[in-house]
C-alpha cells in the first residue's frame, strides 16, 4: 500500500479540534441548536403523521346490503371488497349486531326498541370498510358499487327459470353507502397541509444551519488563513490543505449529533408519556410513537445532517481562502 | 535552472512593477536581487514562486515553462524550491520539530523517511536542542533557522528568499547568510531579494540590480 499521507491528514483535523476549543464549542453549540430546532419539527412531523395515518384507517364507510341477498352473495362481496386497491379491512355487520348498536345509543327507549327483535329487525346488514389511503375513497366507493350491482345480475341470469319474488327484484344487492362526505375531504387536506408545512420547515432549517456552521467554519479558516498561506507556499494541494478542515467539520457534526440525540430522545420520552396520558388522546384510543421507533430514523438523519453539514460547511467556507 | 524572457508584470493598479526583464540564473548560482524599497523585488520573487501571474513574457524554471502553468500544477513547481520569508511564517501551534516535519507530510514523505530527515536537517541550522520548542519560544535568528530547515527539508533544487535577513540584527543576519553560503556550496541554486549593503558587498555573489522594475545592472561578482 502506497502511503498516501491519510492518517497525518486525520491526526490533523483531531488536534485542530483541541486547539482551537473555543471556536469547537461554538460550532458544536449552535450546531445542537439547530439540530435540536429539527428534531422537534422532525418527532411533531412523524408522530402528526402517524395520528393522521391511525386516524385514516379508522375512517371509512358502509356498504348497507338487502335482506334478501345470499349467504353466497355476501361471500362474493367481501371478496371482491377485500380484493381492491386502497381498501385496508372489511367486517361483517350482521342484522342483530346492527340492532345492538342502535339499542346501545337509544339507551332510555331500549323497551320500545324490542318490537324490532328477531322477524322484525329493519336494520340491514352491512360491511364497514375501512381504507388505506383515504384519496381513493370515492374510487372504492364506485368500485363497490359496481361490483354490488354484478354480483345481483349474475344471480338473476343463473336462476333465470326460478320463480323470484317481485320484491325481491333490485338491480345491486347493495342498499346503500354511507360515509362521513364531510369528514374524509377535511382529513386530506389536513395531511397534505401539514405534510407540506413540515416540509417546508425542514428546508428552511437545513438551508438555517448550513449558513450557520459554514459561517463558523468560516471564522475558523480566516483565524488560521496564516497557516494556509504558508502550507500553499510549502506546495501543499488545496486537497491536503482542505482535508483537516472536512474531518474537523466532521467530527463537530458527529459530537453535537450524539448530543442532540441524547437530548431528544430523553425529552421525548418524557413529553410523549405527558402527552398520551391526557384524556383526549385516550379517548380517541390513538397511540403515540416510542422513542425507539424513532430513534433509527432520527439518529440516520442526525447522522446525515452532522456529516453532510460539516463537509458542505467546511468546503464551502475554504473556498475563497485556496485561491493563493 | 531560472529563465526569464522579456517579462512584465502589471498589477491590476496599473503599477508595473516589473519591466522587460531577462535574466537567466543557472544551477548551483548564488544570486542577490538589490534594488530600493518598490523597485520591484518581491515581485520579481511572486513572478518564480507562481503566486502572480506575469503579464507579459515566458518564466522557465527547470527547463519547464510555467508561464501558462494550471493552478493544479502549483504546488508541484513550489515543491521544487525552498522558500523563506522576512517574516519567518511559521506555524504558531507547532513545534519546531512540527514545523519542519509538515513540510515532509505535504510531500506525502513516509513516516520512517520523516524521522530521519527532520532531526538532520535541524542539526544542520544548529537547532537540535530546540526541536520541541515552540517558535514564540525562540529568537529571530532561531525562527530563520526553522525557517530555512523547513525550505530544505525536502531537498529543494532552489532556495528562493526575499528578504531574510530584514527582521535580524547584524550578527544573526551573518548566522543566516553563512547557512545560506553551506548551502549554496553543496549545490543548491540561492536566490535572494535583499536590501542589506555590507553583505552583498562582502559575500561577493552576482548581483542583479533593478530599478523601477527594469533591470539595470546584473553583475557576476558585484557589490550593492
Ligand atoms: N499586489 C499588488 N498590487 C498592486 N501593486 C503592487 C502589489 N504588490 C506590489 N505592488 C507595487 O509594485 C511595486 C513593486 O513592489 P515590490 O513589492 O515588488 O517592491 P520591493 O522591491 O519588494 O520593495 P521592498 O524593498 O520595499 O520590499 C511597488 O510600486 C508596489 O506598490
Ligand atoms: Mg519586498
Amino acid at each position: 500500500m502506497r502511503y498516501n499521507g491519510f492518517s497525518y491528514l486525520i491526526g490533523e483535523g483531531f488536534s485542530n479540534i483541541f486547539k482551537n476549543k473555543k471556536s469547537t464549542i461554538i460550532s458544536i453549540m449552535t450546531m445542537i441548536c439547530t439540530m435540536f430546532l429539527f428534531g422537534i419539527f422532525f418527532a411533531i412531523g412523524v408522530n402528526v403523521n402517524s395520528v393522521l395515518e391511525q386516524v385514516q384507517l379508522k375512517q371509512g364507510m358502509q356498504v348497507f346490503i338487502w335482506d334478501e341477498t345470499t349467504e353466497e352473495q355476501k361471500q362474493k362481496l367481501e371478496t371482491e371488497i377485500k380484493a381492491l386497491d386502497g381498501v385496508n379491512t372489511v367486517v361483517f355487520k350482521t342484522k342483530q349486531e346492527a340492532l345492538d348498536t342502535f339499542k346501545t345509543m337509544m339507551k332510555d327507549k331500549e323497551k320500545f326498541l324490542e318490537a324490532y327483535e328477531g322477524e322484525n329487525n329493519i336494520f340491514p346488514a352491512s360491511f364497514v370498510v375501512t381504507l388505506t389511503n383515504l384519496e381513493k375513497n370515492t374510487e372504492v366507493q364506485d368500485e363497490i358499487r359496481r361490483i354490488g350491482a354484478k354480483i345481483a345480475t349474475e344471480g338473476r341470469n343463473q336462476e333465470v327459470d326460478l320463480q323470484i319474488e317481485e320484491s325481491t327484484q333490485h338491480d345491486s344487492i347493495i342498499k346503500e353507502i354511507t360515509n362521513s362526505d364531510v369528514v374524509i375531504p377535511t382529513l386530506i387536506k389536513i395531511v397534505k397541509g401539514i405534510r407540506i408545512t413540515i416540509g417546508v420547515i425542514f428546508i428552511v432549517l437545513l438551508i438555517i444551519s448550513i449558513t450557520i456552521i459554514s459561517n463558523t467554519i468560516k471564522l475558523t479558516v480566516h483565524a488560521r488563513r496564516k497557516e494556509i498561506s504558508i502550507m500553499k507556499y510549502v506546495g501543499a494541494t488545496n486537497g491536503f490543505i482542505r482535508w483537516p478542515f472536512i474531518i474537523e467539520g466532521i467530527i463537530i457534526g458527529v459530537i453535537a449529533a450524539v448530543i442532540t440525540l441524547l437530548i431528544v430522545g430523553l425529552l421525548y420520552d418524557f413529553v410523549i408519556q405527558t402527552v398520551e396520558s391526557s384524556e383526549v388522546l385516550q379517548k380517541i384510543n390513538i397511540t403515540l410513537l416510542g422513542f425507539t421507533e424513532i430513534a433509527k430514523t432520527i439518529s440516520i438523519v442526525y447522522a446525515v445532517l452532522g456529516i453532510g453539514i460539516g463537509i458542505i460547511g467546511s468546503t464551502m467556507s475554504m473556498k475563497k481562502y485556496l485561491e493563493v | 535552472m531560472i529563465e526569464f524572457k522579456n517579462v512584465s508584470k502589471i498589477y491590476e493598479t496599473g503599477t508595473e512593477a516589473v519591466h522587460d526583464a531577462t535574466f537567466t540564473i543557472d544551477k548551483g548560482e548564488f544570486a542577490f536581487l538589490v534594488g530600493t524599497s518598490g523597485s520591484g523585488k518581491s515581485t520579481l520573487i511572486k513572478l518564480i514562486l507562481k503566486e502572480e501571474e506575469a503579464t507579459k513574457g515566458n518564466i522557465i524554471i527547470n527547463s519547464k515553462d510555467i508561464t501558462f502553468l494550471k493552478a493544479k500544477r502549483i504546488p508541484y513547481l513550489r515543491r521544487s524550491m525552498g522558500v523563506v520569508f522576512q517574516d519567518f511564517r511559521l506555524l504558531p501551534d507547532k513545534t519546531v520539530y512540527e514545523n519542519v516535519a509538515f513540510a515532509m507530510y505535504i510531500v506525502k514523505a513516509t513516516p520512517k523517511h520523516i524521522r530521519r530527515n527532520v532531526p538532520m536537517v535541524l542539526s544542520l541550522v544548529g537547532l537540535s536542542n530546540k526541536a520541541r520548542c515552540y517558535p514564540n519560544e525562540l529568537s529571530g535568528g532561531e525562527q530563520q533557522r526553522v525557517a530555512l530547515a523547513r525550505a530544505l527539508v525536502n531537498n529543494p533544487s532552489m532556495i528562493i528568499a526575499d528578504e531574510p535577513t530584514g527582521n535580524l540584527d547584524p550578527e544573526t543576519a551573518w548566522e543566516i547568510m553563512n547557512l545560506l553560503n553551506e548551502i549554496n556550496a553543496r549545490g543548491t541554486t540561492v536566490v535572494m531579494a535583499t536590501h542589506a549593503k555590507d553583505i552583498v558587498n562582502k559575500m561577493k555573489k552576482r548581483v542583479i540590480q533593478i530599478d523601477k522594475g527594469i533591470i539595470v545592472r546584473d553583475d557576476k561578482k558585484g557589490g550593492y
